[in-house]
């Protein structure tokens, strides 16, 4: 492919400027773990004091490689929440060196952390990325305390929640469906359990978790607002332990352990909600034939194969369920599942290769004695990535490779039993085959620059087979064009630059600019206010082009006290192209055509982040302001004029506060306030068909009441020994019982029928909540 | 049925609180709004004209007098109706014949408004099936009539329960086509009892109408995200629908 080529020169181009000046040098890499667990360390600092400039982080399966002049050094390593570790290096010929660190939060004394801290976010090029730390997220209190990641990234500025309680987010004005979510490299089409009351992920599964608002390097692709990328935990390769949790709404359970010391292990972790047996123990059975739960299961093992091979392989599977008597059902799920195959070629050659499959899909059941059918929808990917990482010299970690996703959407099919009356109906099979190939290199161009740069190409194929229609402006079907199996019905080409560049002010402060396109081949159809499992996925095809966003953003960054206090101010502003939205009294069930249902149109979106941050001592904690707008403007929509969509919250708030009060007890609290949601609301009433109907005149003209909460939480270690450990975990969610708007509807008025009257609909005052972890 | 879903799974998961608010909301200025029918049943048939007022306003919507209304047929017929009280126009002589397509012209206050419907082919409803629900509460209604073969017909039930309207629903054949319909009167606030007297008015209408219905119920029950006025087969802004329908009774009495 031209496309790869292309960027294959480019990478000589780069290699050929670092290889300029090359004198002996001499490669040390190797491998950062966790001294305890096996597990490898992500963003461990890897640094030679000696030479100005010289250091690397490790990278996402642990390696590092670093290469220099000859020489006798020191070669020091740096992680938050581990001792910093450094070593004597005798570098006087290629050499490898593996680094095990000691977690802090094991040592006998009152932690105390010395040495040096990391200033990654003032000398990192990378802007607009923010990476969540497991425990503190493990502190932060939440609905049911179920602690949950999704609801911990929406405290931080440019995030916005998907609403009360809910796991859905928004990343700088875009929708729900413009976040790619990864687990472990595989996409989740639908992150949400309960109508999204709670995430897809398991936190005790999970090891790290970056969110990149837009600016994400050149190796993502594919979503225009942002990429939260999810790894799991590998395993344990030292000790067997088990572990879980008890909670109100669902108890955990986790086994690790080493398949082989040093070498392999396991990881499976599993949840389920138990709602349903609090409806079992109804006498009623109306009710006690009601079903309602979701469950999780993830999976892993990895297996070192020598020195240069190491294979994963690691699955999610996660279901909802629910059922109204027997009479109504609806479930749906995620399985994912990824084979990776890491392999170091030198000592400066990284390769990985991942195979990776997607499944999404949704049934609901209808069964009466006269109709009994079901509709099921699914998408289901099957995915090959393939990654080079050269790291040349210590001012250039270059990573290059490709992608190809092969897509299936089953938009509908309809089965039923013999002898009711439906129909059993499939609608076509969509099929999309989208490639990339990309270029990104982290270049230290001078002492106090920084550049992160790179190119995404792509090229997106609609697949036959299948009859693709073209509508006109009426929605009226003008044109039906047939292709056979794997006939490219049209190609989409696209090219997507990222830069992204950091300027060191002094020691403890930076600017960044970054710039950054993005481009959506797949895009999500919903028009309901919660989410819902059965939102419509459709890819490009000869009506719908691939949605593109362009951003460019600005920040100041500045690191306080040694660089235990973190701060940063970013603004960006992005254009987006090619948004989709509904007609009015669109179809999107079982509708063949539906696409002649949709309009489409243009979006922008601004705002400025402030974020700062107290990561180390007794009081930790932070405060995330974010200021913004994000528009729409769709033709026959709003009269063509500019319209805030529904997330368009002005201001927003968050505030989180940790205190560690000794060995045994840390206390949480959070606080949020935003803007009420952009939302359309009735400017008059007429009477027609018997009823009182309500008038519309402007698209998401009105405002929701402002949103804020406080909730609060408390860990009490009750025990903390390298056999054993448990801890309860209490939490308040609304402390102060703020009836917040889920809804307002609007209705003749109960109690005057001869008026009409606004209802707030309230969803969740005080919910206590507590649960028991234990590991042994 | 995503709506369904959607208000089920919330109703059932969540018991949420509710609370009547105060809330600004803009003034408007009123919009005229035209509901029109003519049916294969014989007259007379009714155009009602009125004005939308503003939302704290009492539920009282004003006639609009001294309207030329007209309904004429692709038959060369044209009756000219008579206004009978405010707002209230009958026609006398347009005889609905299914098949034909109906225009109806409103000149109200200097301003013309149009609209056109083409009556459907009568289908009879056959019978109303009472069957015990699993669970949803009470007994209810399947409606059963025989959809004729090829896609595109498209039906609208009225139940009553002891003479008092309870709910509209609206059916396609995209699913069932070509066979005896299955699908119950999903109606989810009323609760049939033994006894009840209940009444189906059977319609078929056209597609202009069903989509005219179709987005009023998803505006109508607060789910959607971008609620909206229904889309009219009224020009020129006008508020409302021109139905040409054919119409099939059945009644029934809980057993």
């Amino acid at each position: 492919m031209s496309l790869s080529r292309i960027s294959i020169a480019v990478l000589f181009l780069a290699l050929n400027v670092c290889f300029l000046g090359a004198q002996t040098k001499y490669t040390v890499s190797g491998t950062v773990t966790d001294k305890k667990t096996g597990e490898t360390v992500i963003g461990a600092v890897l640094r030679i004091p000696e030479v100005k400039g010289a250091g690397t982080v490790s990278n996402e399966y642990g390696f590092y490689s670093l290469t220099i002049a000859e020489g006798d050094y020191t070669l020091s390593v740096t992680m938050s929440g581990y001792s910093t570790e450094t070593r004597t290096l005798a570098l006087h010929a290629n050499m490898k060196m593996d680094f095990a660190l000691q977690d802090t939060s094991y040592l006998i004394n009152e932690v105390v952390i010395t040495g040096e801290k990391a200033d990654q976010n003032v000398s990192d090029p990378q802007m607009g990325a923010q990476k969540i730390d497991m425990k503190e997220a493990n502190k932060i209190p939440v609905l049911f305390g179920e602690k949950d990641i999704l609801k911990t990234i929406q405290l931080l500025p440019g995030i916005k929640s998907g609403g009360d309680g809910g796991s859905g987010f928004y990343v700088r004005g875009g929708s729900a469906d413009q976040n790619l979510i990864l687990l472990d490299e595989a996409p989740v089409y639908n992150a949400s359990h309960l109508l999204g009351f709670f995430s897809t992920f398991n936190s005790d599964a999970i090891k790290d978790v970056t969110v990149y608002k837009g600016n994400g390097p050149a190796q993502y692709g594919g979503r225009l607002a942002s990429v939260l990328d999810v790894k799991m935990n590998d395993g344990n390769n030292q000790q067997y332990h088990v572990g879980g949790g008890l909670g109100l709404i669902s108890s955990k359970l986790n086994v690790e352990g080493p398949i082989v010391k040093d070498k392999g292990s396991f990881l499976v972790t599993g949840r389920r909600t138990y709602a349903d047996v609090f409806l079992k123990l109804s006498p009623d059975s109306a009710i006690n034939s009601n079903t309602l739960f979701f469950y999780d299961l993830n999976a892993k093992l990895n297996y070192q194969l020598n020195a240069k091979n190491r294979i994963y392989a690691s699955g999610y599977f996660g279901r909802d369920k629910i059922g109204i008597a027997n009479a109504f059902g609806i479930e749906w799920g995620n399985a994912t599942g990824t084979v990776r195959w890491n392999h170091i070629w030198n000592d400066r050659l990284f390769t990985n290769t991942s195979f990776i499959f997607s499944n999404y899909d949704y049934k609901i059941s209808i069964t009466s004695p006269s109709a009994d059918f079901a509709i099921t929808s699914k998408i289901r990917d099957y995915n090959l990535k393939h990654e080079f990482q050269f790291f040349p010299n210590p001012q250039h970690s270059i990573r290059f490779g490709v992608n190809s996703i092969h897509h299936t959407v089953t938009p509908g099919q309809i089965t039923a039993s013999a002898g009711t009356a439906i129909n059993p109906i499939k609608l076509q099979d969509r099929f999309g085959w989208e490639n990339a190939a990309f270029f990104a290199d982290e270049w230290t161009a001078a002492d106090r620059l920084k550049i992160s740069y790179g190119v995404r190409f792509g090229a997106f194929a609609v697949l036959g087979k299948g009859d693709y229609f073209t509508f006109d402006a009426d929605g009226e079907v003008t044109d039906t064009s047939s292709f056979a199996t794997n006939e490219i019905a049209k190609t989409f080409f696209t090219v997507e630059p990222r830069l992204s560049a950091a300027f060191l002010l002094d020691s403890s402060s930076s600017v960044k600019v970054a710039y950054a396109r993005n481009s959506q081949h797949l895009h999500l159809l919903s028009n309901s206010t919660a989410s819902s499992p059965t939102d419509l996925w459709i890819m490009n095809s000869l009506m719908i082009q691939p949605e593109i966003a362009d951003q460019i953003s600005a920040g100041y960054f500045k690191n306080f006290r040694d660089n235990t206090i973190e701060l940063s101010v970013e603004v960006y502003y992005k254009i987006m192209q090619n948004q989709i939205d509904y007609k009015n009294g669109a179809n999107t069930q079982g509708n063949e055509l539906v696409e002649g249902d949709l309009v489409f149109g243009e979006g922008r979106a601004y705002g400025l982040e402030f974020f700062i941050k107290k990561k180390y001592g007794k009081f930790t904690g932070w405060v995330s302001y974010t200021l913004s707008r994000s528009e729409r403007r769709i033709d026959g929509i709003n009269d063509g004029s500019w319209y805030p969509v529904r997330q368009d919250r002005t201001h927003d708030i968050s505030i989180v506060a940790m205190y560690d009060l000794g060995k045994k007890w840390s206390l949480a609290a959070t606080w949020v306030y935003n803007t009420g949601n952009a939302v359309t609301f009735p400017s008059g009433k007429y009477y027609i068909d018997g009823q009182v109907q309500f008038l519309y005149t402007e698209r998401n003209g009105y405002r929701m009441p402002a949103y804020h909460r406080m909730d609060i939480g408390a860990t009490w270690q009750t025990r903390k020994t390298e056999k054993f450990e448990s801890s309860w975990n209490f939490s308040i969610y609304n402390v102060y019982a703020r009836e917040n708007a889920y809804a307002i509807i609007f209705r003749e008025s109960e109690t005057d029928p001869n008026k009409t009257e606004a209802v707030r609909i309230a969803l969740f005052k005080i919910i206590p909540s507590v649960t028991y972890n234990f590991r042994f | 049925m995503k709506n369904i879903l959607s208000i089920l799974a919330i109703a059932v998961v969540f018991a949420s609180c509710q609370e009547v608010i105060d809330i600004e909301l803009n003034d408007k200025d009123a919009a005229i709004v035209i509901e029109a029918n003519i049916s294969d049943q014989s007259g007379p048939y009714t155009v009602l004209i009125s004005k939308s007022v503003n939302f704290s306003d009492p539920n009282v919507f004003p006639g609009v007098s001294g309207a030329f209304v007209v309904i004429s047929d692709d038959a060369g017929n044209a009756d000219t109706l008579v206004e009978t009280s405010a707002g209230v126009y009958i026609a006398s002589t347009i005889q609905g014949v299914p098949g034909r397509t109906y225009t109806i012209r409103v000149v109200a206050d200097g301003k013309t408004y149009t609209a056109q419907s083409t009556m459907p082919n009568a289908i009879t409803l056959d019978s109303l099936v009472v069957e015990e629900s699993g669970g949803f509460g009470g007994a209810y209604i399947i409606p059963q009539w025989q959809d004729p073969i090829g896609t595109g017909n498209t039906y609208r039930c009225i139940e009553y329960v002891n003479s008092e309207r309870v709910g509209a629903f609206l059916y396609d054949d995209s699913f069932s086509d070509g066979l005896v319909n299955g699908q119950p009167l999903l109606n989810f606030t009323t609760e049939l009892e033994t006894g009840d007297t209940v009444l189906v008015q059977f319609q078929c209408i056209d597609a202009a109408n069903y989509l005219y219905f179709f987005s009023m119920e998803q505006t109508a029950t607060n789910n959607t995200a971008a609620p909206a006025n229904p889309e009219s087969n009224f020009d020129n802004g006008a508020l409302g629908y021109f139905n040409a329908h054919t119409v099939s009774v059945r009644t029934v009495v809980i057993p």
